[in-house]
């Protein structure tokens, strides 16, 4: 079993507060497939945090962790709201979860869903259908009360289920992909009113997803997870702006990536052997290694420019030489691809009638080239 | 099921004209024009038609091996003043303390079976074992427990040379317990299956959804695994309370001619082949069964709707 750990601490400005999950090396495993492999987490209070993995990277592992309904195979630190509860079962501790398939309770209402959380805490039926209602009038299906759970569709089953989790004011939510299931336009109004939700009642939210757009919209700090262990950590500009290895450039969408070998490093400014050419970036991964060591060199389409006039050398750039090759017209932008002596290159082109019709260099800046473990 | 449509759809082209025409007159069967009726028929012909039989049957006498047809309550007055109709009350007291006992020995039961056992190859063997009280013809299964649980049986023997009893335990044969033991394992695999189906159709993330949202264990049964698992239960009551009211083996073999029930009463009347008598008993029983069913429907409908909740459970 690999020993390296993997963390993401909250960071140091809301590290006043004490941390209202805290976990330190955890271990689990399904059938001998390794699912968190040394990982740690904190979340500070009313903090917005998304774990952000491709399927099988053991993010909803991790969440059910944190909810109880998984007992991890070996665990450093547990802590909820500063209370150890490796040993407390999933009905004990205060935080709840949201469905990825909603799980509502097919035999009650919509109203009996919301208030079961109440019901079993011994709330007089009274006051659960007043917070009931409020829980259903924060998400907008005061009417929805008596109604069935089947007569509902995906977007108020989900709202429902949102509200059911809501009722019993956890300390945490947990969220396990919770708009999967909804249709596009459905899932854009939802990751709105997901953050309204979070500014108004100032309650942690702790977020599975494997859209990159999601995490990047919607959280106050992204867990990027790879096989089990935390790629990288950080708040969404800094993981979109220096992703710090090939995977983590991928995932947030660097169009263009390439494997080459360190020339040189210095003040966070990195030269790379890409084949025969010479590429200028910031070095954005993890500790820079010896040159001559084989790294990764990545940049956005977006910030390519092609030309048909050789462009002015002024140092600030990185310059090739290309060939026009496939356009794809996708309304907004006009996505082309030249061959270069890196191989080919996608470039994003969002004035479409300014620019080259047949381009023979692309440039790009060194500051938006960026450098980091292969 | 799509796959298997097409397979047979695909079959018959290649046969020839003959069976195609075959298949045409199948497709002709659809549900609502000819099958609903022809159903309805089939069956009243064959269980609503002998009951009716049977009900006006009561009604009539035999006298001299001949069945006289002459509408008289004779049959009816015979059987209270005889005092047969205790048999009645008797048989329903068995049937519904062992329907109740069954069911609180299946339910834990199947509620492990299809939740709580991991294994896959435990739960086939188990659910094999269970079928084994259908292998054995029920008269020789049961006439074992004679050898075991007499005064001269394998238990009072064990006891009497143990040295914790000096007379032979009396009650153990020949008695309402020993009719009530002999019921146990074979009305055990009808009320334990349809149980076990409903439970194992639950889906797992509701019970980890109740227990997420604070239910204990024992609120997540009664709030979430009970009222889903219900159309089973009321499956398995229906499957193990109506066989129980007609139960004659075990009383005859276990009871010893002290616990008759209304299966003997029905059995030992048509051996004296007084039809009329059999008929009224029967009757009875028919009468009794509506009578719980109605019951066990009112008190479930008042709770749920089941219709209701088949639709929901589809999702």
């Amino acid at each position: 079993m690999p020993s390296s750990t993997t963390s993401a601490d909250a960071p140091a400005a809301t590290r006043s507060a004490p941390p209202i999950l805290e976990i330190v090396n955890a271990v689990h495993a399904y059938d001998g497939v390794v699912a968190l492999d040394n990982v740690s987490v904190s979340a500070a209070p009313g903090e917005f945090l998304t774990i952000l993995g491709e399927s099988g990277s053991g993010k909803t592992t991790l969440l059910r962790l944190i909810s109880g309904l998984e007992k991890p195979y070996r665990v450093g630190t547990l802590k909820l709201e500063g209370v150890d509860v490796r040993e407390v079962p999933a009905f004990q501790r205060n935080c709840t979860t949201v469905f990825q398939n909603y799980a509502l309770f097919p035999h009650m209402s919509v109203g009996a869903n919301v208030e079961y959380g109440l019901k079993v805490r011994g709330v007089p039926a009274k006051d659960r259908e007043a917070r009931a209602r409020e829980a259903l009038r924060l998400v907008q299906l005061q009417e929805m009360y008596d109604r069935k759970v089947h007569q509902l569709s995906g977007g108020q089953r989900q709202r429902v289920a949102l509200a059911r989790a809501l009722v019993p004011r956890p300390a945490i939510l947990l969220l396990d992909e919770p708009l999967g299931a909804l249709d596009e336009k459905l899932r854009v109004d939802m990751q709105v009113e997901l953050m309204q939700l979070h500014k108004q009642l100032g309650m942690t939210f702790i977020y599975i997803t494997h859209s990159q757009e999601e995490a990047l919209t919607m959280s106050d700090r992204i867990i990027l997870m790879r096989k089990g262990k935390i790629e990288q950590a950080g708040p969404p500009a800094e993981i979109f702006d220096s992703p710090i290895s090939s995977f983590a450039a991928r995932f947030m969408g660097v169009d263009n990536c390439f494997e080459g070998e360190l020339v040189a490093v210095s003040d966070g400014w990195a030269s790379v052997a890409v084949g025969e050419r010479r590429i200028d970036g910031r070095w954005t991964g993890k500790s820079a290694p010896q040159p001559g060591a084989k790294v990764a060199v990545g940049m956005r389409a977006e910030w390519l420019q092609l030309s048909d006039a050789p462009p002015d050398a002024s140092g600030e750039h990185n310059v090739l030489d290309c060939v026009a090759e496939a356009s794809i017209y996708k309304g907004k932008y006009l996505d082309r691809t030249v061959k270069t002596a890196l191989g080919p290159l996608k470039a994003r082109i969002w004035d479409a009638a300014s620019s080259a019709r047949h381009p023979s260099f692309v440039r790009w800046k060194k500051g938006d080239c960026i450098v980091m473990n292969a | 099921m799509t796959a298997i449509l097409d397979h047979q759809d695909a079959g018959p082209r290649d046969t020839g004209p003959r069976r195609s025409l075959m298949k045409r007159m199948l497709d002709g069967l659809s549900p609502s024009r000819l099958m609903v009726p022809g159903f309805l028929l089939f069956w009243s012909l064959l269980v609503i038609v002998p009951l009716v039989v049977i009900v006006l049957f009561s009604f009539l006498q035999v006298r001299q091996f001949r069945v006289v047809y002459e509408p008289t309550l004779a049959t009816w007055i015979s059987l209270i003043d005889s005092g047969r109709w205790m048999a009645v009350v008797r048989t329903l007291r068995v049937a519904l303390t062992m329907t109740v006992i069954e069911f609180l020995l299946a339910f834990p039961f199947a509620l492990w079976l299809a939740k709580g056992c991991r294994s896959k190859t435990v739960k086939a063997a188990v659910i094999t074992l269970l079928t084994i009280p259908f292998f054995l013809d029920a008269a020789s299964r049961i006439i074992v427990w004679r050898s075991i649980l007499g005064t001269t049986g394998a238990i009072n023997t064990a006891l009497m040379s143990l040295g914790l009893v000096d007379q032979p335990v009396e009650w153990l044969l020949y008695s309402e317990f020993a009719v009530h033991f002999g019921l146990l394992g074979t009305y055990f695999p009808p009320m334990v299956f349809p149980i076990f189906m409903s439970i194992a159709l639950i889906d797992d993330e509701f019970i980890q959804a109740s227990g997420d949202l604070g239910a204990s264990p024992a609120q997540t049964l009664f709030n979430v695994i009970l009222p889903l698992a219900l159309p089973g239960i009321v499956a398995g009551i229906v499957f193990t309370l109506v066989p129980l009211m007609a139960a004659f083996v075990e009383p005859q073999l276990l009871g010893g001619g002290f616990v008759d029930l209304l299966g003997n009463s029905v059995n030992s009347a048509l051996q004296q082949l007084k039809y009329p008598t059999a008929a009224a008993l029967s009757t009875l029983v028919v009468l009794l069964l509506g009578l719980c069913l109605v019951a066990l429907i009112r008190v479930v409908h008042r709770r749920i709707d089941l219709a209701a909740m088949f639709v929901a459970m589809r999702r």
